[in-house]
């Protein structure tokens, strides 16, 4: 507990209003730093309290202190939202057309669960068990698995710069994943196949661990392989 | 209360270098008589009773008998107790043979040092009870811990008003380190009330939710009415119960209204969240903003109206979900030399 408050800016009194800051700053939000992320799930209220461990319990009591920010215009408590989703949506959107992209998304996942289930009608009994037919579920595989493991930072040292492999942390993995993904799918298809065929023709195959986005993490990773050498170029 | 005379003697002299005004402790104490005695004064010409004239009725009577225009709330006349106008101000720290009354007067931040020296004397006093005990053979590390419960240090604003004077950044980490070092020692609660008097309690949250009162109409059935805001949209909801699930937007059905998705989904947020979604009807205007915005504000506005309906558990439940605060984020606006709110021009070497 102690550790949290003593994390806190100056003022309080003052922190307790959404922030308006005369001087802008170049990173700035309109909340000030003392608002907490929303928990939209409902699971996550209806733990009781000796399901805790003592970390949770103390952020819980820390939650009833702080005020929190407001829940954002794409995520409800719903079944059907997924976070994981809801970025890929932002990520595909162009101009602010979130109507279009969301449609995309929808239109993607209904032609893998149709491919999926043709597949399964046409197979034979033991081979059945073995098709996914969520699409979700083949959503989240095949994103994993484009995910890399290593990313390369450009270091300049004695006037000449380094590719040098460094760890990357969970966000930036999913970021590329997905951004390699809508690239991919954007740029190297035949201009009649709308995105939605594209997007889930390249999901199908990184589900099965093939396709270009999977080579290109595996490019990646050759790349960090062989830049090993320079791994100790990197400080942090 | 104060009459200011400007005299061309005062104009000579170097005001900037005088440093911050400063008030003698028998002017104060002038101008809180004076205070006191025009207090009951105000009272008699609003015709109330001069005993329990608070500070509320003070701020009421001079907004109506000096009623001003302007827009900065510190130019409008004001009249307040003089300890909140005067800032405090130590008193002369020395005698009249120059000798300083402190014994750390010539550190410069002779309150500031005092409490560390006062703070390190606590630490060595529990230290030396630890010894004892382990002399006897009493000790036991997690005997008697202090309960806190839910507080926090005092800030290093209200380190200074406690102490008088400006310290830095650097002195208050340094304060704030010595205290957790006195809390870290097991037998702390010799010094407890010492250490409580530099922790400030903290109120939960949920205290400063406004519930909106439970209204009922001619036929029994309960209805809450709730106004909700995002961006430049207002709306106002009336949530009625016994109902069917029904939404009416500015008189049209909701499917209508909102021809996409993500607009009713957030709708229906905090209803499915809290899990009545076919309990109430509700009746929607919004005006203002875009698609998003609307939907956006309704949501909180549905959100407010909820609340009357609910528990406090399941209130606070929708504050943590963020369901509860107004969205700050507005448009940011274009500045000059740049083409919009962040993208400049084109950079040119040439």
């Amino acid at each position: 507990m102690d550790t949290h408050v003593l994390k806190m800016a100056a003022s309080v009194s003052g922190l307790l209003k959404p922030w308006t800051s005369r001087v802008v700053l170049v990173r700035w939000s309109r909340y000030n730093p003392y608002y907490l992320e929303p928990e939209v799930r409902k699971e996550a209220y209806n733990r009781p309290e000796t399901e805790l461990s003592p970390e949770d319990q103390e952020e819980r009591q820390l939650k009833t202190l702080r005020p929190i920010k407001a829940a954002t215009s794409g995520v409800t408590s719903s079944v059907f939202d997924d976070p994981v989703i809801s970025k890929f949506i932002n990520m595909m959107m162009r101009q602010g057309k979130k109507v279009l992209a969301r449609e995309i998304m929808l239109q993607t996942l209904e032609n893998i669960k149709k491919k999926q289930v043709e597949r399964y009608h046409k197979a034979t009994g033991g081979q059945k068990e073995e098709i996914e037919c969520n699409p979700y579920e083949i959503f989240h595989q095949a994103l994993e698995n484009c995910k890399p493991v290593v990313g390369l930072a450009s270091i300049q040292k004695g006037g000449k710069s380094y590719q040098v492999p460094i760890p990357l942390t969970d966000n930036r993995r999913r970021f590329l994943a997905m951004k390699w993904m809508i690239t991919e799918c954007k740029e190297n298809k035949h201009r009649r196949t709308l995105m939605y065929e594209k997007l889930s023709q390249e999901l199908l195959a990184a589900f099965q661990k093939e396709g270009n986005v999977i080579k290109k993490k595996h490019e990646l990773h050759k790349m960090a392989e062989a830049n090993r050498a320079y791994a100790h170029y990197r400080w942090w | 209360m104060l009459i200011v005379c400007m005299s061309s003697a005062l104009h000579r002299k170097n005001l900037a270098a005088a440093g911050p005004e400063q008030f003698t402790a028998e002017f104060v104490k002038k101008q809180i008589d004076e205070f006191e005695v025009g207090k009951r004064h105000l009272a008699n010409m609003m015709g109330e009773d001069p005993e329990n004239f608070s500070q509320e009725d003070i701020d009421r009577s001079i907004a109506y008998l000096f009623p001003s225009g302007l827009f900065e709330k510190k130019a409008r006349p004001l009249m307040k107790h003089p300890d909140e106008i005067f800032p405090k101000q130590r008193a002369v720290q020395w005698g009249a043979d120059g000798r300083p009354f402190h014994f750390l007067f010539y550190t410069g931040k002779q309150s500031y040092y005092f409490l560390m020296h006062e703070l390190y004397g606590k630490l060595l006093n529990v230290e030396k009870h630890q010894d004892r005990l382990r002399a006897k053979g009493l000790f036991s590390s997690d005997a008697n811990s202090m309960s806190l419960g839910m507080s926090r240090w005092f800030t290093k604003e209200e380190l200074e008003v406690s102490l008088v004077e400006t310290i830095s950044t650097h002195d208050y980490t340094h304060f704030v380190q010595l205290m957790e070092r006195l809390l870290s020692m097991p037998y702390c609660s010799l010094e407890q009330q010492f250490i409580l008097q530099y922790r400030r309690q903290l109120e939960a949250q949920s205290m400063h939710q406004i519930v909106q009162p439970l209204q009922q109409d001619e036929k029994g059935v309960a209805y809450s009415s709730a106004e909700g805001l995002r961006k430049t949209s207002r709306s106002s909801v009336v949530l009625r119960d016994c109902g069917s699930g029904r939404v009416t937007v500015n008189g049209q059905d909701c499917h209508h209204y909102f021809s996409v998705l993500q607009d009713r989904e957030q709708l229906m947020f905090p209803l499915q969240f809290m899990g009545v979604l076919g309990r109430f009807d509700l009746k929607c205007t919004v005006s203002g903003g875009g698609r998003s915005s609307q939907a956006g504000a309704l949501r909180l506005a549905i959100s407010r109206a909820l609340l009357s309906f609910l528990s406090e558990k399941e209130g606070e439940a929708m504050r943590q979900a963020g369901l509860l605060t107004p969205d700050p984020r507005v448009r940011e606006r274009k500045k000059p030399g740049q083409e919009g709110a962040r993208r400049k021009y084109t950079w040119k070497k040439r």
